[in-house]
């Protein structure tokens, strides 16, 4: 056994989406960072759809953005689409996304992560967690190298125990010719005693456009002009990028007829696949079962790259043996000579329940420990991106002694999805909607900047550069919003006078909405304000209903805000948390002046 | 701090001469300032005596206290108001803080604050604890209740059509590629109508439902020794007040609590009403008599029935009329020789119902008009209302439901905002809505996802 001799302070295992955002805002924060990966290759791979944003997803990434994480960036570079989705309804619901280069992608992320001081980064696979007495020690690889680190981040997204589907055949796999980790889970059920479970998860094929009749189509151009999904990167940039173009279709009666006489083949109703898939992202076999009446469904077809023919097929995800595959692709106009270069799959995964972890996404169990991502349950680039900036934030602070960071709920779209993790838990893969934020009129992806940029600052994420640009921007959108003329010349940096204008007239549009949303936000944030202290169980609080003090021992709250919102938690219980805890606080202090 | 103002009837619900209502919390000045006619410039820990406005109209006298926080029980701004103890006027009182922007405490809310905000030692928190803890308990058994009661059932014709109108709605402010047809403002308005219907027919059942549990209030007015004490007697079925043949023997109020026909019924036998008091004792039971018509929902104005309505009885009846209740006219001894009415002009309105007292006849129908529901309830099997909490809360709701109806051509994130507002508000009643319930009827009524 080789024992490294560098002392790292966070080891990201895992190079997807979630571990590059962790191990970039663990470094900059000046934690010594080491990322481990199976494959450098691999590193912020797409492993399904070619697009970053999406509704509410949009909203995250913007969100990463602000606060200082490299997705939106990266997303810029790699550009080939740009689509501000939802236009025709409210800006609350505005949505950025972006069809990206898949390639370009990974490496522009690749490049920005061999770049950041105080991270390293080394190809090896994780095998097991090392700890002591006080929590995270060391990890150990497969290749029997042993690396000392006091904070291990969790981001294995498909890949721990995963299992893949094609029609009845069975592959162990994280992705499509990727091993799965199989020690590393083994060591989280088995040793660390992670309450791990299994959800499942799928991808359509990829075709070679070759062969497709594009008159059969409709196609969706890039928007025109063209906007940055990162509010850091130049829009001059864009200018010259050959932009390429997505596709509308529909399947036919055909289609319907293939899927029918061979759902018994397909792993998903053929018995192979038991666990829970999500239910917005169903496979097409699923849409069909649970939707005879409708026979005709929608498919995108998003290009993967600009120097490679493959067609992303949104829509047809599918688990069906590869015959099935085929035929289903030529039952489809425009599509019929074409020929499929990847096989849609199923995947099915190790997560662990994240009402185990904090809300700083660490472990209830093992001190040390953080997961993100996919391992919480979760579904999409986006929400694994956000929470990996969380995860690498809270590994830095906890490393430094610094109290955790938790955004709230009417603070960010990655305030709400944590929340909802280790509050509600999981009984699916989670995707974020804008139906789930209840402050949705304040959660914008146009003031995603003014939201959460102040933060990123004060963190240390965000260039200190930023820090007076941003000040005049804040202080146009406000001049704006009153009406007063703003002060000519101001140095704005990256950000545009024109996004401070539509910001003022969201703003106006709004204005009524925005009081009882701050309003409601207030009287959150007076609860959330209250911790529940150390030593305080809420739980043995007598005189709470029984099933509230069986819940609370469960999720085991950090403030009397995440209790309230515990299901099933009545407004009585949370009087008598709120007293007993001053009890508990008076009773101290008594303690300590005697 | 709290960001909230509470209000509570603080002494028991009893009818006591005098009720103690509080509120306390950043707005009772705001609230305190329209509720009192002409408001003074408070002074803290100085009684005022004030007038209470129920709109335009006056609701009581009151003594009203500010004390300014932090000197105060809760250690926030506090007012007390002392008002007189009718269940009528306190109920009414607290209906209209509320209105202005307080709300119902929960149980143990006040001591609460006030010990949050140190006012109250550990020992008495205990007390606290204790009080917060059954209330807990008495909820969570109403809503039990409630789940299984016929409450339920009424309730889920309002829930399930709200909850899938926003599920509609919610869907398509998450439809990426506008895959579904937006909805047409009409069949929003028609949905909300639809909504709004049942839940306003609930709301409406408040009045009624707060006469059942706190009980109808009757007056018995009437000239000295027309019997309103017998008839008090024979609606109670024992002797309970004084009855003598010497006119003027009640001077004081009588009060008397009884069930009629399923309702709760509070009957008031005053002095007997004469324009010419014999002593000062008499005096003050007359004036006690004004008040029990005020705070009175029914009047019953009982006569002699063996003899013509004397003046003194057409001048009471001006002061009956004053009052702008529902009024009954009873001519009671009709056992004796009955003479005809002849009744002026403005009384013809006034129903009449002949009554015995010694042979019991003529009760039966006034007992059936004392407990004729006063409002129409458009609920089935005649569900009722009579938590204030609950009809603040389909109030708020309605209101919101109100709105979206006027914006129903707007975007569906507005439509939105009001009916998770409207969901807020009947969380008590229909049990917290939460965004994977929405999503739930979003998954198995639609098909969505790439």
């Amino acid at each position: 056994m080789f024992v490294c001799p560098d002392k790292y302070e966070v080891i990201v295992i895992g190079g997807g989406h979630a571990g590059c955002e962790a191990a970039l805002s663990a470094a900059k924060l000046g934690a010594r960072t080491l990322l481990l990966t199976q494959n450098l290759d691999t590193i912020a791979q797409m492993s399904c759809n070619p697009s970053i944003g999406g509704i509410a997803k949009g909203q995250i990434v913007r969100e990463i953005d602000a606060l200082g994480g490299a997705m939106g960036r990266v997303t810029d570079i790699s550009s080939l689409h740009y689509h501000l989705l939802n236009t025709g309804k409210g800006p609350a619901v505005h949505s950025p996304r972006v069809q990206c280069d898949k390639k370009i992608y990974q490496f522009t992320y690749k490049h920005l992560l061999e770049q950041q001081p105080n991270l390293d980064i080394m190809q090896d696979e994780a095998a097991q967690l090392c700890t002591d007495d006080n929590g995270i020690c060391g990890v150990l690889t497969l290749r029997q190298t042993r690396y000392h680190t006091q904070t291990v981040i969790l981001t294995t997204g498909t890949f721990l125990a995963g299992t893949i589907h094609i029609g009845t055949v069975m592959t162990p796999g994280g992705r499509y010719n990727d091993m799965p980790s199989n020690l590393l889970s083994q060591n989280l059920r088995e040793q660390l005693q992670l309450p791990m479970a299994r959800f499942k998860t799928g991808t359509p094929m990829r075709i070679n456009a070759r062969g497709l009749d594009y008159t059969k189509f409709r196609p969706q151009p890039s928007d025109t002009p063209p906007w940055t999904m990162s509010h850091f990167t130049d829009i001059a940039t864009l200018k010259d990028r050959k932009f390429g173009q997505c596709y509308v279709t529909h399947t036919t009666l055909a289609t319907d007829k293939i899927l029918r006489e061979n759902f018994q083949r397909s792993a998903l109703y053929g018995g192979n696949i038991h666990s829970q898939g999500p239910r917005y992202c169903p496979s097409v076999e699923d849409k069909i079962k649970k939707f005879p009446e409708i026979t005709s469904h929608p498919l995108f077809l998003e290009p993967e790259g600009f120097y490679t023919e493959e067609f992303y097929i949104q829509g047809f995800s599918t688990s069906m043996p590869e015959d099935v595959q085929r035929a289903l692709i030529a039952s489809v106009p425009g599509m019929e000579k074409c020929t499929i270069t990847r096989p849609g799959y199923a995947v099915e995964y190790d997560y662990a329940d994240p009402k185990d972890l904090y809300p700083s996404l660490q472990s209830k169990r093992i001190p040390g420990l953080f997961l993100a991502g996919q391992i919480n349950g979760t579904t999409g680039y986006e929400e694994a991106g956000g929470q990996g900036l969380i995860a690498g934030i809270n590994a830095a602070h906890y490393v430094q002694g610094k109290e955790p960071f938790i955004l709230r709920r009417n603070e960010a779209y990655i305030g709400v999805l944590i929340d909802d993790l280790v509050t509600k838990g999981v009984n699916e893969p989670y995707r974020m909607f804008t139906s789930r934020a209840e402050y949705r009129l304040l959660l914008r992806n146009d003031n995603a900047d003014l939201r959460l940029t102040p933060i990123g600052l004060t963190l240390g994420l965000l260039d200190k550069k930023y820090a007076q640009p941003f000040e005049n921007y804040k202080h146009l959108c406000e001049d704006l919003c009153e009406g007063k003329t703003p002060q000519p010349d101001l140095n704005l940096g990256p950000w545009r006078a024109e996004n401070a204008q539509r910001y003022a007239d969201i703003q106006h549009k709004y204005a009524g909405y925005f009081e009882r949303n701050l309003k409601d936000a207030e009287k959150l944030a007076d609860i959330d304000n209250i911790k529940i202290p150390e030593g305080f169980d809420p739980s043995s609080v007598r005189g709470i209903l029984f099933e509230s003090a069986q819940k609370l021992r469960e999720i085991k709250p950090q403030t009397v805000g995440q209790a309230s919102r515990i299901p099933g938690v009545t407004p009585a219980d949370i009087q008598l948390i709120c007293v007993h805890i001053e009890r508990f606080r008076r009773l101290k202090n008594a303690q300590k002046t005697a | 701090m709290s960001t909230d103002t509470i209000c509570a009837l603080s002494t028991g619900p009893a009818h006591g001469a005098v009720a103690i209502v509080r509120l306390s919390g950043p707005d009772t000045l705001a609230v305190l300032n329209h509720v009192v006619a002409n408001a003074p410039v408070w002074q803290p820990r100085r009684q005022t005596l004030c007038t209470l406005l129920d709109g335009t109209t006056v609701l009581d006298k009151a003594l009203v206290t500010y004390f300014k926080a932090p000197h105060s029980f809760t250690g926030e701004d506090v007012a007390e108001l002392a008002v007189h103890g009718s269940p009528y006027i306190t109920g009414r009182l607290l209906e209209i803080l509320c209105k202005l922007g307080a709300r119902p405490a929960n149980r143990g809310e006040f001591s609460q604050r006030a010990f949050l905000n140190g006012k109250m030692d550990l020992l008495e928190a205990q007390g606290l604890c204790d009080l917060i803890a059954s209330g807990n308990r008495a909820a969570h058994e109403l809503a039990m209740q409630q789940l299984e009661g016929k409450l339920s059932a009424y309730i889920d014709r309002i829930k399930t059509p709200l909850v899938e109108l926003l599920a509609q709605i919610e869907v398509r402010l998450d439809d990426a590629e506008d895959e579904l047809a937006p909805l047409a403002p009409d069949y929003i308005q028609t949905q909300l109508t639809h909504i709004l219907t049942p839940l306003k027919n609930l709301a409406d059942t408040f009045s009624v439902g707060r006469l059942r549990k706190e009980g109808l209030k009757v007056a018995l007015v009437g000239v000295p020794n027309s019997g309103k004490s017998s008839l008090l007697n024979a609606l109670v079925g024992f002797d309970r007040a004084i009855v003598t043949d010497a006119a003027g023997t009640t001077r004081d109020t009588v009060e008397e609590t009884l069930e009629l026909n399923g309702q709760k019924v509070i009957l008031t036998d005053t002095a007997g009403i004469r324009k010419h008091a014999l002593d000062i004792a008499e005096q003050e039971g007359m004036r006690r008599s004004v008040r029990a018509m005020q705070q009175a929902d029914v009047i019953v104005w009982v006569t002699d029935g063996s003899l013509m309505l004397s003046p003194e009885e057409l001048t009471l009846w001006q002061q009956i009329k004053r009052q702008g209740k529902r009024t009954v006219l009873v001519r009671n001894k009709t056992d004796k020789t009955s003479v005809p009415l002849d009744l002026p002009a403005d009384l013809q309105a006034v129903p009449v119902l002949n009554v015995s007292c010694k042979t019991g006849d003529g009760l039966e129908p006034l007992k059936e008009f004392l407990t004729r529901p006063q409002a129409a309830v458009n609920t089935p099997q005649g569900l009722l209302i009579s938590n204030l909490r609950h009809y603040e809360a389909l109030l708020h709701a309605q209101t919101e439901l109100e709105t979206a109806l006027l914006h129903a051509a707007q975007g569906g994130e507005i439509i939105a905002e009001h009916l998770r507002a409207a969901l807020h508000h009947l969380k008590d009643l229909l049990g917290e809505v939460t965004p994977d319930d929405v999503l739930e009827i979003i998954f198995a009524q639609f098909c969505r996802g790439k």
